[in-house]
C-alpha cells in the first residue's frame, strides 16, 4: 500500500508554517499565553478523541472524559501515592484507560444514534461516580495534588513552563501525526464508509463492530495522553474532570469548532477555553453566554466554525492560490466538505432509523 | 584638580538623585485579587467573601494612603483546573499583590499546592478548611485567617459530653474530607472528655432522601442520645424536614449541627425547625460587641440581607491585609516583607467581628471558638453564645504537642475511631501513655 | 415523540423555582403547584415552536438544542432567585405523619400524597393516550407522521401540545419535588440523569415502563445508599449501562 502521508506542497507549507509559529510561542509571548496554549493543547487532545468518533464514525460520546480521567487519576496515583518514577505513571495510566475502553467497547458498539449518546453519557457517569465515592481510593471530591511534572533528560518541565509546552508539544505532534495518518489510511475511509451507510459496508463484508471498537479504543487512547498532560499541568486530579459538565463542554468545542478532526477541535477547544478566561473576568452571565453561543451555533452555523470556513475556502483561496501560482486540479470545490457529508450521513441515518 | 572635584560633584549628584528615586513610593496602585466560585452550586461560598472584601474595602474607599486599590475577581465554577489557570492569571497577567481566596475545601488544597510553587505571592485563604494547608502542607507565603474544620469543633465534643451529658452520639454527614475533618475533631472532643460512643454515617453529597437513615437513626434511638448533622448546603434543609417529617423530634433532643447547619443563610430557610440547635464556630451573629453590631448593620445595608461567616472571611482577610500594609508603609512589592506583615497581624474584638485572633506559626489563627444555640429574639432566629472558649489554635487542646498530633494518621471517614476504648488505644500510640493517664486523672481537658 | 429532551431537567428546577415565589405571593401551595406547572409549560411551548421545531425532525439537532436551552435556564434561575438552597414548605394539610398498619412505622402525609399524585397523573396520561381521540392521533402520529398528515391533521401542532403538556408535568413534579426535598442549583443536571435512567431502564414510549423503570431506580439507589455508600451512584448506573447495550429499547419500550 502507498504511504498515504505524501502531502501536497501546498501543505507541507502549511505545516512548517504552523510548526513554526507553535515553537517560536514561549520565546515571543508572555507566560500566561504559554499557559492558555498548554491548556488548549490538553483539552484539544479530549476534544479529537470526540471528533474522531464524530466526524469519521457519526458516534457522538459523552464519555471521552472518563479516559482523560482514568488516565490522570492512575497517575496522579501511581506517582504521589506509590513514587513510581517517570515514564511509569503516564504509561500504566494510558494503558488503563485502553483496557477501560476494551472493555466499554463492548457495550458500547452494539448500539447507535441517541442510544449510543445516552449509553456512553450512563458510562462516562459510571466512571465519575467511582472517582466520587471510592475515596478511599481516589479521595473523592478533594481529588489528588501534588502531581509534580516529569524531569526529562534533566531539564524540569514543572519549573519550566516553556520545557512543559515542548514537552506537550511533542506528545501533540504524536498524536495529530497519528490522527491524521488515521483519517488519510484505508481504516479511516472504512470508517467513513460506516458513518455514510452502515448496512452498505456490512453487505459489502466489512466487519463493522470491529472497526468501530478499534475506533473507539484508539479514541480513548488519545484523551487518555490528553489526561496525562492535564495532571502534571494542573499538578492535580479530581472526578469534575470526568464530570457531565466536562464531556458537555467537549461537545460543546467540538461542535463549535466543526466536526473536522484536528483543526475543528483545536479552534473549538481553543475558543472555548479563551472565552472561559476572558469572559469571567468581564461578567458572571458566562453560562448565560455559552448556552446563547452554542444555540447559535447549532442553528446557524452548524459546521462549526472551521465547517464554515471550509465552505466558503474554495471561493476564498482560490484567487490567492491562483496568486502564488498554485493551481490543484484535486480542489475540493465540486465535492462536499467534511461536514456536510457528515451532516448528510446522519441524515440519512435517521431516516432509516425511524 | 577642579576638573576631579567636578566629576566628584556630579557623582554626587548622580547618586543622590538614584537614592531620591530609590526611597520614592514605587507602588503607584495596590491590586489584590479574590478568587472563588462566583457562579454555579457554590456561589454562595464565593460570593459572600467577595462581598465582605468589598465592604472593607469600600469602607477605605478602596484606597491605602492615598494609594488607589484596584480589585480583580476570578470565578473559579468550583473547578480546579480553572482555579490554577486563574491563579495563574492573576499573578502573570493582572501583577496582583496578594490574593485572597479561594473558597472551597478541594480549591483550598490545590491552592496550597500552588502556593508551595510560588513562594513569592501571599495568600489570604477565604473559607477552605483543609487543615492541612496550614499543618502537614504550610507554606510560608499561605496565610489563612479563618479556621480549620476541626478546630472549631473540638470542644463542641467536650460541651456535649460534659455540659450536655451525652454518651453515645451518632454523626450524620455528606461523605467527603470537610465532614470527616468536622467529626474527627468531635470524636477527639468527644471520647477524650467522657463521651462513650460516636458512630458515623456517611451519605453521598448531593443526597436528597433521607428516609433509610432517618429509619435507622429512628430504631437506634433507644441505645443513642443525640444525633449530630454533619452537612452543609441543600442536605441540611432537607435533613431538617424529612427529620421532623419523620417524628424523629419525638424521640431524639434537639439537632446538633457542624459548623455550616445554622449559619445565617441557612436559618431563614430552616425556620423554626433550626430552634435549639447548638453548634459551634468561630465566629457567632448574636455577638454583641461593637465591630460585629457594625459589619453587620453596615453589610445589611450594602447588600440588602445580613451576613454570614462567610462573608466575615472576607471581611476579616481584607483587615488583615490592611493592617499588613500598615506596617509596611504600603510596600507591597516586597512580597517578602508583605508576608511576614501578615503574619504578624493580631487583630483585637474591637477590630474584628468574630472577636480577636492572632495567627500561629502556621498561619492559621488562635481565637474564640464559641458554643452557640439558635433562638429567637425580637422575632427573628440567631445565635447566642452559651459558652466560649479563648485562644483555641488549629491543634485545639494539642496545642502543647503540635508535632505529634501532626503526626498522627490523617483523617478519614472513620479515623480517629468512634470507640471509646479503640480510640484510647489509638492515641496512646501518639500522644504517649503520659498523655493518656492524665486525662483519665482529669476527666478530660482542663479547661 | 423519539425527543430525548435534556431541557427537562432545568424545567424540573425551575419550576420549583416559579413555583416558590408564587408561593410567597399567594400562600398557596396549590396555586404554587399550577403556577409552575403552566410557567414551564409555556417555556416548553415557546421552545418547541420557535426553536426544535427549526430541527425538522433531525433528532441530534434536537438533542443539542434541547441541551443549549438548560444551560440558558440554569443560569437565568441562578440570575433571578439567587444561589442558595431553598425549600417549599409542605401545606398544612400534608403535614404529619401517619402510623402504617402492617409496617408498624411512622410515615409522612406528604410522600403518601406524592404517590397517589402519581399514580392520578399515570392513570390520566394513560387514559388519555389510549382512551381519547386526541391521544389516539398523538400515537398515530409519531407511527406514522405523513399518514395522519394526509388525513388532514395538523400533526405538528399536535406534537406542540404534548411538548407544553410535558413541560407542565416538569412544572407541576418541580414543585412537589421542591417541596419534598429542596430547590438548589444543580439539581437540574441531577434530576436529568435520573430521569434519564428511569427512562432508559423502563423504555422510551411506555408509560407501564416508566412507572417500572421508577421503581426500580427508586429501589436501587435506596439500598445501595444504606448500605454501599462507597458505590451508591456506581451501582445505580450499571443496570443502566447493561440495558442500552443488550436492550436498548429498555424493557418495555417498542421497537423502532
Amino acid at each position: 500500500m502507498r504511504r498515504t502521508l505524501v502531502f501536497g506542497f501546498r501543505k507541507i507549507l502549511l505545516l512548517v508554517l504552523v510548526a513554526g509559529v507553535l515553537i517560536i510561542i514561549p520565546r515571543v509571548t508572555s507566560d500566561y499565553f504559554v499557559m492558555m496554549s498548554i491548556r488548549i493543547m490538553y483539552f484539544a487532545m479530549l476534544t479529537m478523541s470526540l471528533t474522531l468518533l464524530a466526524g469519521e464514525l457519526g458516534l457522538i460520546s459523552l464519555m471521552q472524559a472518563a479516559f482523560f480521567g482514568i488516565a490522570g487519576y492512575f497517575v496522579a496515583i501511581l506517582q504521589t501515592r506509590y513514587g513510581l518514577p517517570f515514564p511509569i505513571p503516564p504509561l500504566v495510566g494510558i494503558t488503563a484507560a485502553v483496557l477501560a475502553a476494551g472493555l466499554f467497547g463492548l457495550l458500547v458498539i452494539r448500539v447507535r444514534g441517541i442510544y449510543f449518546l445516552m449509553l456512553t453519557l450512563v458510562l462516562g457517569q459510571l466512571v465519575w461516580a467511582l472517582a466520587s465515592q471510592w475515596a478511599s481510593v481516589t479521595r473523592g471530591d478533594s481529588g489528588i495534588t501534588e502531581i509534580y511534572a516529569p524531569v526529562i533528560f534533566g531539564i524540569s518541565t514543572e519549573t519550566s513552563k516553556t520545557a512543559f509546552y515542548f514537552f506537550q508539544l511533542i506528545a501533540f505532534a504524536g498524536v495529530a501525526y497519528f490522527l491524521t495518518a488515521l483519517k488519510r489510511s484505508p481504516f479511516g475511509l472504512m470508517l467513513r464508509g460506516i458513518r455514510d451507510s452502515e448496512s452498505r459496508m456490512v453487505m459489502l463484508g466489512y466487519p463493522v463492530s470491529l472497526l468501530c471498537y478499534i475506533a473507539f479504543v484508539f479514541a480513548a487512547l488519545v484523551a487518555a495522553v490528553g489526561g496525562v498532560f492535564f495532571a502534571y499541568f494542573t499538578g492535580l486530579i479530581n472526578p469534575h474532570s470526568i464530570s457531565l459538565t466536562t464531556n458537555v463542554e467537549t461537545l460543546l468545542a467540538a461542535i463549535l469548532g466543526g466536526i473536522n478532526l484536528l483543526a475543528g477541535a483545536v479552534l473549538g477547544t481553543g475558543i472555548l477555553k479563551t472565552l472561559d478566561v476572558v469572559l469571567s473576568g468581564v461578567t458572571k452571565r458566562y453560562m448565560l453566554f455559552m448556552g446563547i453561543m452554542f444555540l447559535l451555533v447549532i442553528m446557524f452555523a452548524r459546521q462549526g466554525i472551521v465547517g464554515t470556513i471550509r465552505k466558503y475556502w474554495s471561493s476564498l483561496m482560490i484567487p490567492v492560490a491562483d496568486w502564488f501560482g498554485f493551481r490543484r486540479d484535486a480542489m475540493p470545490a465540486a465535492s462536499l466538505s467534511e461536514e456536510e457529508s457528515f451532516d448528510q450521513s446522519r441524515k440519512k441515518k435517521e431516516e432509516h432509523d425511524d | 584638580m577642579i576638573r576631579r572635584r567636578v566629576v566628584w560633584l556630579l557623582v554626587a549628584v548622580f547618586l543622590f538623585t538614584l537614592g531620591a528615586l530609590g526611597t520614592a513610593n514605587a507602588v503607584s496602585e495596590i491590586r489584590i485579587g479574590h478568587i472563588g466560585p462566583t457562579t454555579g452550586w457554590a456561589t454562595i461560598f464565593g460570593q459572600n467573601v467577595l462581598d465582605g472584601i468589598k465592604l472593607a474595602l469600600a469602607e477605605r474607599n478602596y484606597e491605602f494612603n492615598g494609594i488607589p486599590i484596584k480589585l480583580f475577581t476570578e470565578d473559579t465554577k468550583a473547578d480546579v483546573e480553572v482555579m490554577r489557570t486563574k491563579l495563574d492569571s492573576l499573578r502573570s497577567r493582572d501583577k496582583v499583590h496578594l490574593i485572597i481566596g479561594p473558597s472551597l475545601g478541594h480549591e483550598g488544597v490545590a491552592a496550597v499546592d500552588w502556593a508551595a510553587r510560588n513562594p513569592d505571592m501571599p495568600i489570604l485563604v477565604g473559607y477552605s478548611a483543609p487543615e492541612d494547608m496550614t499543618m502537614r502542607k504550610a507554606t510560608h507565603n499561605l496565610v489563612r485567617p479563618g479556621w480549620t474544620g476541626a478546630q472549631v469543633i473540638f470542644h463542641f465534643g467536650k460541651y456535649c459530653a460534659k455540659e450536655l451529658g451525652y454518651k453515645k452520639v451518632i454523626i450524620v454527614g455528606q461523605d467527603y474530607s470537610y465532614p470527616w475533618d468536622q467529626a474527627a475533631g468531635f470524636v477527639r472532643g468527644f471520647l477524650e472528655n467522657g463521651g462513650e460512643k460516636v458512630e458515623r454515617i456517611w451519605h453521598p453529597v448531593e443526597a436528597v432522601d433521607f428516609s433509610s437513615i432517618l429509619a435507622r437513626l429512628t430504631g437506634m434511638a433507644k441505645d443513642y442520645d443525640a444525633v449530630l448533622n454533619n452537612s452543609g448546603g441543600a442536605q441540611v434543609v432537607g435533613f431538617f424536614k424529612q427529620w421532623y417529617q419523620f417524628g424523629l423530634d419525638k424521640v431524639y433532643p434537639q439537632i446538633l449541627g457542624q459548623a455550616n447547619v445554622p449559619i445565617v443563610s441557612m436559618l431563614s430557610e430552616l425556620g423554626d425547625q433550626a430552634l435549639g440547635v447548638y453548634s459551634s464556630l468561630h465566629y457567632y451573629d448574636g455577638n454583641p460587641s461593637e465591630a460585629n453590631v457594625k459589619f453587620r448593620e453596615n453589610y445589611k445595608k450594602a447588600y440588602g440581607r445580613y451576613p454570614d461567616v462567610i462573608s466575615v472571611q472576607g471581611y476579616d482577610a481584607a483587615h488583615v491585609a490592611f493592617k499588613a500594609m500598615e506596617a509596611i508603609n504600603g510596600r507591597v512589592d516586597d512580597s517578602k516583607a508583605f508576608i511576614d506583615a501578615i503574619r504578624k497581624v493580631t487583630m483585637s474584638a474591637d477590630e474584628s467581628p468574630r472577636g480577636p485572633f492572632y495567627f500561629d506559626k502556621y498561619g492559621n489563627p488562635v481565637q474564640n471558638i464559641y458554643i452557640k444555640k439558635v433562638v429567637k429574639k425580637d422575632g427573628h432566629l440567631m445565635n447566642i453564645a452559651v459558652k466560649t472558649y479563648e485562644n483555641v489554635s488549629q491543634f485545639g487542646p494539642y496545642a502543647h504537642m503540635a508535632e505529634k498530633y501532626m503526626a498522627a494518621p490523617a483523617t478519614t471517614r472513620s479515623y480517629p475511631p468512634g470507640d471509646k476504648d479503640a480510640y484510647f488505644k489509638e492515641i496512646e500510640k501518639y500522644f504517649g501513655r503520659d498523655y493518656v493517664e492524665n486525662l483519665n486523672k482529669n476527666k478530660g481537658w482542663i479547661d | 415523540m423519539r425527543v430525548v429532551n435534556l431541557t427537562h431537567g432545568a424545567f424540573y428546577m425551575a419550576g420549583g423555582f416559579v413555583g416558590l415565589s408564587v408561593l410567597k405571593v399567594s400562600g398557596s401551595w396549590a396555586l404554587a403547584a399550577m403556577g409552575g406547572g403552566l410557567f414551564i409549560a409555556a417555556l416548553a411551548l415557546t421552545e418547541e415552536r420557535f426553536l426544535l421545531r427549526w430541527a425538522r425532525g433531525d433528532h441530534l439537532i434536537e438533542t443539542l438544542i434541547s441541551l443549549s436551552v438548560a444551560i440558558i435556564v440554569g443560569d437565568l434561575v441562578l440570575v433571578v432567585w439567587g444561589g442558595y438552597p431553598r425549600t417549599i414548605a409542605i401545606p398544612e394539610t400534608l403535614m404529619g405523619a401517619v402510623r402504617i398498619p402492617i409496617l408498624g412505622l411512622m410515615y409522612p402525609l406528604y410522600r403518601i400524597f406524592m404517590v397517589g399524585l402519581a399514580v392520578f397523573i399515570m392513570g390520566g396520561l394513560w387514559l388519555f393516550l389510549k382512551k381519547t381521540n386526541l391521544g389516539i392521533t398523538i400515537r398515530a402520529g409519531v407511527d406514522n407522521f405523513e399518514m395522519v398528515s394526509a388525513l388532514g391533521i395538523n400533526v405538528r401542532r399536535l406534537f406542540t401540545f404534548v411538548f407544553g403538556l410535558s413541560g407542565l408535568l416538569a412544572g407541576v413534579a418541580g414543585v412537589v419535588g421542591g417541596t419534598f426535598m429542596m430547590l438548589v442549583l444543580g439539581e437540574d443536571w441531577r434530576i436529568l440523569t435520573l430521569t434519564l435512567i428511569v427512562v432508559i431502564i423502563g423504555g422510551m414510549g411506555s408509560l407501564g415502563g416508566t412507572i417500572i423503570g421508577a421503581l426500580i431506580t427508586g429501589l436501587i439507589y435506596s439500598f445501595a445508599t444504606a448500605f454501599f455508600p462507597e458505590f451508591s451512584l456506581f451501582i445505580l448506573f450499571l443496570p443502566v449501562a447493561i440495558i442500552l447495550s443488550v436492550r436498548p429499547h429498555g424493557l418495555f419500550g417498542k421497537e423502532a
